[in-house]
């Protein structure tokens, strides 16, 4: 229950009108740090809505594989540069930002998470990390500006913000490939 | 005997003729700090052929650069060897090739600074410019690092597999921290010069400015907290030794390691505040950033006030502050390092002033900043090390503290700490009352601003012939205890944690997935300044030459 008060304030705080305005002036800040700040917060409020809407979710998402879908199809809808210019231009677009991303694809994610099965956990990954490589691809070098609200300059960041990010996923997809990740995570030890 | 301290001798060769040289560097920077403070103080005239700043650059290259880093591996080696065995051949090729790396770029600096081809400051920013070689000797000693930060790396790697399921032993799992802090920390100033070194030798006409500052501080301010983590990884794990208790929480301790590496990179940031070309917005983000490096510091604080408390009420103090009068005031090697402590908390409250950006604008460029770190460097830092020497170097050489080296390690400790409180003090106030950093002696045509500063000057040279005096003590003790203190055996000061402590969990090792987050947090702090920077870059400074 922790979790999702924690969740609950960062969602909130992130609500604030002079935090928003902050943190959508600078396209970097907007696209890596609100969107996937706004997902975090919905990864911490999941336990609570797995808990109340157990039956839902187990008839909903059985197999894990529904909620890997959903959270694809919002990841993908935010990665479209029109989206993020009319979240700043309509306030609908916005509001279905704040809605979507906690609980669209926060939530639905955390409880495949424990559906899915490690192969599958990998394919993901991997499906992110070329999907963010593309963003890099794209925003990096192309010479037109994508976004109407910002300049080609903060496109440019954002590519690059993209490149680190699919880096380090990679580098931990290799790292969960290559090593025994339950030897960190089994009871502790002095 | 004599037999037995010469296979120790041997066995430690290479921590001792790291510390060896480290205090040889110490004697020499001191000895120019005592000529700076000298002149600053208005006491005489630096010639021209050996100017204050030449001076300034090699008092800063030797002492912040070389005897930090020549006494962190020193100390690392010699803690990785007693904690995880016996180094295995790869990593002694590894730590003596890291030396002679050393030897090679420190060379090939100093004698650039003599011969007045390198007046650049120990910051070397430009457009000022440099010979190459001094560029090319700076190479060499981010060589030396990460030579050094790949044996630890292989003997941790090497144990590991050895103990499978254990954790690393908390020293060690320090060292691991700290090399691979400085490892992240010298990947900006490597581009940096591998810029500098074209445009030194013509090749390129100008130099991005904005961007070689900001590269240098992802270093710089990284290189400081280096030294820090050295520091706490005494503070942790050997003070409690010495004052009979224990570690108060070894998954404190190793969480602290954590987040300090994959905090502090980007707290480089502070660094160019009042610098142009950073928009607000930017700068009160990364002030954050900056600040969240507190965080750790203040689990530190309290960490450490649990042990002198659980210690000092186990040795019978009573009361709300009994257990501190119990604490082994009259020892040495708690002494040096309780003043160490002391100090981090007037150096780090400073230090939490200087990143917030009006406060800056204050104190910016002038004596105040240098006070700062001679609080934070001259006192937290090297406090710690002189600390770590009463023991350290007599276990490393065979033999054993004499009483008499004890009361001179009090006196030097005394000596010291009033030397570095007149001049750091004084730096302070006269930081504030408008003195500028880095500027030889002048009265600006006997202006009233700056003849208000005289007596604060006056304090500062008086604070800095005693440290002189204190640099001449730590130097004949230093080679007292190597070469001629009685034979015997010196125990390591290692601690154990509580009877009754709770499990260390095992996430803690996992220093893979850390590794990939300081990644994601460094690029969090700086693709957005640096494409900003190279993308919207004016057209580039040519070199300059100022001396």
């Amino acid at each position: 229950m922790k979790q999702f008060w924690y969740g609950l304030v960062l969602f909130l705080f992130l609500a604030l009108p002079p935090v928003r305005h902050l943190l959508e002036s600078i396209m970097a800040f907007h696209m890596h740090m609100q969107m996937p700040l706004l997902f975090v917060s919905g990864l911490l409020m999941a336990p609570f809505f797995m808990k109340r809407f157990k039956n839902f979710f187990d008839q909903w998402n059985g197999s894990g594989l529904p909620g890997v879908i959903l959270f694809l199809v919002i990841v993908l809808y935010w990665m479209v540069p029109k989206a993020m210019d009319e979240s700043l231009e309509i306030m609908a677009v916005e509001a279905f930002k704040f809605i979507s991303l906690p609980f669209l694809a926060g939530v639905p994610l955390r409880d495949s998470w424990v559906r899915i099965g490690k192969a599958t956990e990998s394919v993901l990954l991997l499906a992110l990390a070329i999907l963010f490589s593309i963003m890099a691809y794209l925003y990096i070098l192309f010479e037109s500006t994508l976004c109407n609200n910002y300049l080609l300059v903060d496109q440019k960041t954002v590519g690059w913000g993209f490149a680190f990010f699919s880096l380090c996923l990679i580098l931990y997809l290799v790292l969960t490939l290559f090593t025994d990740q339950s030897q960190y995570y089994d009871e502790a030890s002095t | 005997m004599a037999n037995t301290m010469q296979s120790h001798m041997k066995k430690n060769t290479l921590p001792l003729v790291h510390f060896f040289l480290a205090f040889i560097m110490l004697l020499i920077g001191g000895t120019l700090g005592l000529l700076q403070g000298l002149n600053r103080g208005g006491v005489f005239e630096l010639p021209a052929s050996f100017n204050y700043y030449e001076v300034l650059t090699l008092h800063g290259i030797l002492l912040i650069l070389a005897f930090t880093t020549l006494f962190t591996n020193g100390y690392m080696y010699a803690a990785v060897r007693h904690t995880l065995g016996e180094l295995s051949k790869t990593v002694k090729i590894l730590a003596w090739s890291s030396l002679a790396s050393f030897l090679i770029g420190s060379v090939l600096v100093v004698w650039m600074v003599l011969a007045g081809e390198a007046t650049v400051m120990y910051t070397f920013y430009p457009p000022m410019q440099a010979s190459p070689w001094f560029y090319i000797g700076l190479v060499f000693v981010v060589l030396c690092i990460w030579l050094a930060g790949l044996g630890i790396f292989i003997s941790a790697f090497q144990w590991k597999r050895r103990n499978r399921g254990q954790h690393l032993p908390i020293l060690a799992f320090f060292a691991v921290g700290i090399y691979t802090l400085v490892i992240f920390g010298s990947i900006g100033v490597t581009v940096e010069v591998l810029m500098l070194i074209p445009w030194a030798f013509g090749w390129t006409e100008t130099i991005n400015v904005m961007l070689s500052r900001t590269l240098f501080w992802s270093f710089g301010h990284t290189l400081v907290n280096v030294w820090y983590l050295v520091a706490i990884s005494v503070w942790y794990t050997i003070l409690p030794k010495i004052i009979g208790g224990r570690i108060f929480s070894d998954t404190l301790a190793r969480l602290v390691v954590i987040l300090i590496v994959i905090l502090n990179v980007p707290g480089g940031f502070h660094h160019q505040i009042v610098d142009p070309a950073f928009s607000e917005g930017l700068k009160f983000m990364h002030v954050f950033m900056s600040l969240s490096i507190a965080f750790p510091s203040l689990m530190t604080a309290f960490a450490m006030f649990a042990v002198l408390e659980r210690t000092g009420r186990k040795r019978g103090g009573r009361g709300l502050l009994g257990w501190l009068w119990v604490l082994p005031w009259g020892d040495v090697r708690f002494l040096t390092i309780m003043i160490a402590m002391i100090s981090f908390i007037i150096g780090g409250a400073g230090g939490i002033a200087q990143t917030n950006n009006q406060l800056n604008q204050v104190v910016h460029n002038s004596l105040w900043v240098v006070g700062h770190f001679h609080i934070t460097v001259g006192v937290t830092v090297v406090m710690t090390f002189f600390g770590l020497v009463y023991w350290l170097i007599p276990h490393l050489s065979g033999r054993v503290m004499t009483p008499f080296i004890h009361h001179l390690g009090m006196f030097q400790t005394a000596v010291w700490t009033i030397g570095m409180a007149l001049m750091a003090l004084s730096m302070h106030a006269a930081g504030l009352f408008g003195a500028p950093r880095r500027t030889s002696y002048t009265t600006y045509g006997d202006s009233a601003t700056a003849l208000g500063w005289e007596p604060y000057l006056s304090f500062l040279a008086t604070g800095g012939t005693l440290l002189f005096f204190g640099v001449i003590l730590i130097v004949y003790i230093v080679a007292h205890l190597m070469f001629f203190a009685p034979k015997g055996d010196t125990p390591f000061m290692d601690s154990r944690v509580e009877d009754n402590a709770h499990p260390t969990p095992k996430w803690t090792e996992n220093w893979g997935l850390w590794v990939i987050v300081a990644i994601l947090i460094i690029s969090m702090g700086y693709v957005v300044p640096l494409v900003d920077l190279i993308e919207n870059a004016p057209p580039g400074s040519p070199p300059h030459r100022t001396w």
